[in-house]
């Protein structure tokens, strides 16, 4: 089914292209799902993970790998999410946990995850994540390596995660039967480094008042880059994405027209059709423009000692460490898109990503910014409430247009 | 206020009257450290009657353990502490620690990671993260650790470790006079006292040997594990259904009092292995062997006696919520019947479960 789905989109993304209708969003998704249908071919040997890990090593190894958090994402893409988020409910798991990692464990409780070689947990994001790829690597009977990410960013942290990352390489080495090869880590790394530098670009871009993105721009933009780092194509669709914004911006199109409002989503997005976003632009002539997730917060990698630069990576992303961390990185978003408010899913069942929301909806406040809470399960679309969350969205809106803008013009 | 809390708030007293306090929230805490840095351990229970306010600052799908310890210290109910340490055990021990440095800005608080696994470089980064949590405490007025100190204390809780080990063995013949609620009572006591105390508490309550051996039909042997269930009157509760607890695995019973082994000379990083190696709970786990808690629950079923599992884990725990089906799926195979009681930490929501317990006790007999 998964295949078929992957082998589909890609065809179907190709021939548009073909067709002369190309653009930056049609080759970020033409690369998933080229991704997609690596994950499902059944001869590259492939590695679930945690969302931190190093993909660009692994990249570099010849692993096709990927968070599996990505294929909850998908599955509530296609709108098929619920027959596999049932499966767990059969099997008892809590219907109080995050429908990323039900999606993902009924996925392959319905035998529709391809069993990996091995397994990468990372204990950054999520005590859940963690645990989801334990129950996998009991499932697949397969090897798994614990990738500790501190929550302090601190010389020992880095050596300690770097040390865990030459371990992760030997131990891929053992079971892969192929040794990391020097020549193509550094060019892993360059790619990686490439792609960075252009979504810095990108996101400097973005920032300009008026922006030149649109709300689905960005959407799953940064986490999703991720899986592509080390690869050449990270790089053709952050530049992509690059002359796109800077096209619009030479030609004077700020994307919508009469847009008013700058927002700022915190954390993820959505993942299934709804209609929030259209309504913000259309309506109220609000746009995302920025993420929580989509930001470079790392330093280039040294090619030639890239094991320190992955790991100073991982420690440094927004939802690694304190909330205070956390805050003070949303704080320098809404700095520097001139953010009017900021919204949070606070997708259910997410202790990491919602538990904090009462500290950054403060934190927040601290500089003026307001935010909305909401209570959304950003995979479960049956538990969806569109109407609800219009209403709560709509008198969101309404206050920031009542309301004096937070920075000057 | 109940009597129990009364006791504790007395021995929180006696403890701000010595040295101080330092108040710690997970199972995973280094006790002896902090005892040899001339603290007393103290726990902040969560099972304390005061208002619901956390939700002010925390999600409500958060574990209720984590909530009602900032609801004490959001409603002043906390005793006299020079800080407070946190453990990195899981997503909501970490938010409890941002929400406590809100609620408490001007009080001491430190958030000690734990590695999720316990092999080779975890072992130092751990030894390191005990090495700063020892540096922290000497800033907050304690003394500087030496080895001499730090094997003292480690002394101590492996003599409380002994201690439980033999009251556990009582309450399972059911020689244990008030049987396992009266062995929690002595664990919530143990987790709020100074060691030297609760040996001296913990050994009186063997002086009582033979005073109430329970007569009559026996319960049915039950083996218990989870995480929060610090209510003696939950253990009264399951006692009343018919069942003869003979074994537990709680964080607030035998896995806060495990003995630490300690080899080598380095007394440090003799505790991070000791600590990291002890019996886990769900968050702690073996990359060689994942998924093994259904084998560990078994297993500690199986060696206790028992005819039964009941598995009690507060709501919103992700790494119980995550492994629980594989415990069941492994219990089934083995044949071993299993009740999975989910709640918020108090007797309540155990009471409100009553039926479901006695209904799994009466298909045992």
């Amino acid at each position: 089914m998964m295949k078929a789905y992957f082998t589909d989109l890609e065809a179907g993304i190709v021939k548009a292209i073909n067709d002369g209708n190309s653009s930056h969003r049609k080759l970020y998704t033409l690369e998933l799902a080229r991704l997609g249908k690596r994950l499902y071919s059944g001869t590259d040997p492939i590695a679930w993970c945690g969302i931190t890990a190093p993909f660009d090593l692994l990249n570099a190894m010849g692993v096709t790998s990927c968070f599996v958090e990505f294929i909850g994402a998908m599955l509530a893409a296609t709108g098929v999410v619920g027959t596999f988020i049932e499966e767990t409910d059969h099997a008892g798991y809590s219907s109080d946990a995050c429908s990323y990692h039900r999606s993902v464990c009924g996925a392959a409780m319905k035998g529709i995850m391809p069993v990996p070689e091995f397994l990468i947990g990372t204990t950054c994001p999520c005590s859940g994540g963690l645990a989801v790829l334990e129950n996998l690597a009991r499932r697949f009977d397969r090897k798994l390596f614990v990738l500790h990410v501190p929550q302090e960013d601190s010389a020992g942290s880095v050596r300690f995660l770097a040390d865990q990352m030459r371990e992760m390489a030997a131990f891929v080495s053992r079971i892969t039967g192929r040794k990391m090869d020097g020549g193509a880590l550094r060019k892993s790394v360059e790619y990686s480094n490439r792609a960075s530098a252009t979504m810095r670009e990108i996101f400097e871009l973005a920032c300009r008042v008026p922006s030149p993105i649109t709300s689905r721009d960005f959407s799953n933009f940064g986490i999703v880059m991720a899986l592509f780092f080390g690869r050449e194509e990270a790089v053709t669709i952050a530049e992509s994405y690059r002359n796109e914004f800077k096209k619009r911006i030479d030609a004077g199109d700020n994307g919508t027209s009469g847009r008013k409002f700058r927002l700022l989503w915190i954390q993820n997005r959505i993942q299934f059709r709804h209609g929030l976003e259209k309504m913000l632009e259309e309506e109220y002539g609000a746009s995302i423009i920025s993420d929580e997730l989509n930001d470079i917060t790392w330093d280039p990698i040294d090619p030639e000692n890239p094991f320190d630069g992955f790991a100073r990576r991982a420690i440094s992303i927004p939802i690694n460490g304190t909330t205070e961390k956390r805050i003070g990185h949303l704080k320098k978003l809404a700095r520097q898109y001139r953010i009017d408010g900021a919204i949070n899913p606070c997708n259910w069942g997410c202790r990491q990503g919602a538990g904090a929301r009462g500290l950054i909806e403060n934190g927040l406040k601290e500089i003026g910014l307001p935010v909305l809470n909401l209570d959304v399960d950003c995979v479960d679309s049956r538990k969806f409430t569109e109407g609800q969350l219009r209403t709560r969205l709509e008198a969101f809106m309404e206050m920031l247009d009542n309301r004096e803008p937070l920075w000057q013009s | 206020m109940k009597a129990d809390r009364r006791e504790e708030m007395k021995t929180e007293e006696i403890m701000n009257q010595n040295g101080g306090a330092i108040g710690f929230a997970c199972a995973y805490t280094p006790l002896p450290l902090i005892h040899a840095a001339g603290f007393a351990p103290c726990r902040i229970l969560p099972n304390v009657d005061c208002p619901d306010q956390a939700g002010r600052l925390l999600h409500d799908n958060l574990c209720p353990h984590v909530k009602r310890i900032l609801d004490r210290a959001m409603s002043g109910m906390i005793p006299d502490l020079k800080g407070m340490v946190f453990m990195n055990s899981c997503d909501s021990m970490r938010r409890l620690h941002d929400a406590w440095k809100t609620v408490m800005p001007d009080m001491n608080a430190v958030l000690i990671d734990l590695p999720a696994v316990s092999i080779g470089a975890s072992l130092g980064f751990f030894r390191d993260e005990l090495d700063r949590l020892s540096q922290t405490l000497e800033q907050w007025g304690g003394k500087a650790i030496d080895d001499a100190a730090l094997a003292g204390s480690i002394g101590l809780y492996d003599r409380i470790a002994s201690l439980f080990t033999a009251l556990r063995e009582k309450a399972g013949r059911s020689d244990l006079e008030g049987g396992w609620t009266t062995l929690q009572k002595a664990y919530n006591r143990a987790s709020v006292s100074p060691p030297e105390e609760s040996i001296a508490f913990l050994e009186t309550l063997f002086l009582r040997e033979g005073a109430d051996i329970r007569r009559g039909e026996p319960g049915v042997p039950v083996y218990l594990f989870g995480n929060m269930l610090p209510e003696p009157e939950a253990f009264s509760l399951f006692e009343s259904c018919g069942a003869q607890i003979v074994a537990d695995d709680l964080c607030t019973g035998s896995r806060l009092f495990a003995a630490v082994e300690t080899t080598g000379n380095h007394k440090l990083l003799g505790l991070a292995a000791g600590i990291l190696q002890r019996p886990a709970c769900a968050r702690t786990f073996r990359e060689e062997s994942p998924g093994r808690l259904g084998d560990d629950v078994a297993a500690g079923a199986i060696r206790a006696g028992a005819r039964g599992v009941i598995g009690y884990t507060a709501k919103f725990c992700d790494p119980y919520i995550a492994r629980l089906p594989g415990v069941r799926e492994v219990l089934k195979r083995k044949g071993i019947p299993f009740l999975l009681l989910e709640g918020d930490c108090t007797l309540r929501s155990v009471g409100q479960q009553k039926t479901r317990i006695e209904a799994f006790i009466e298909m045992m007999r």
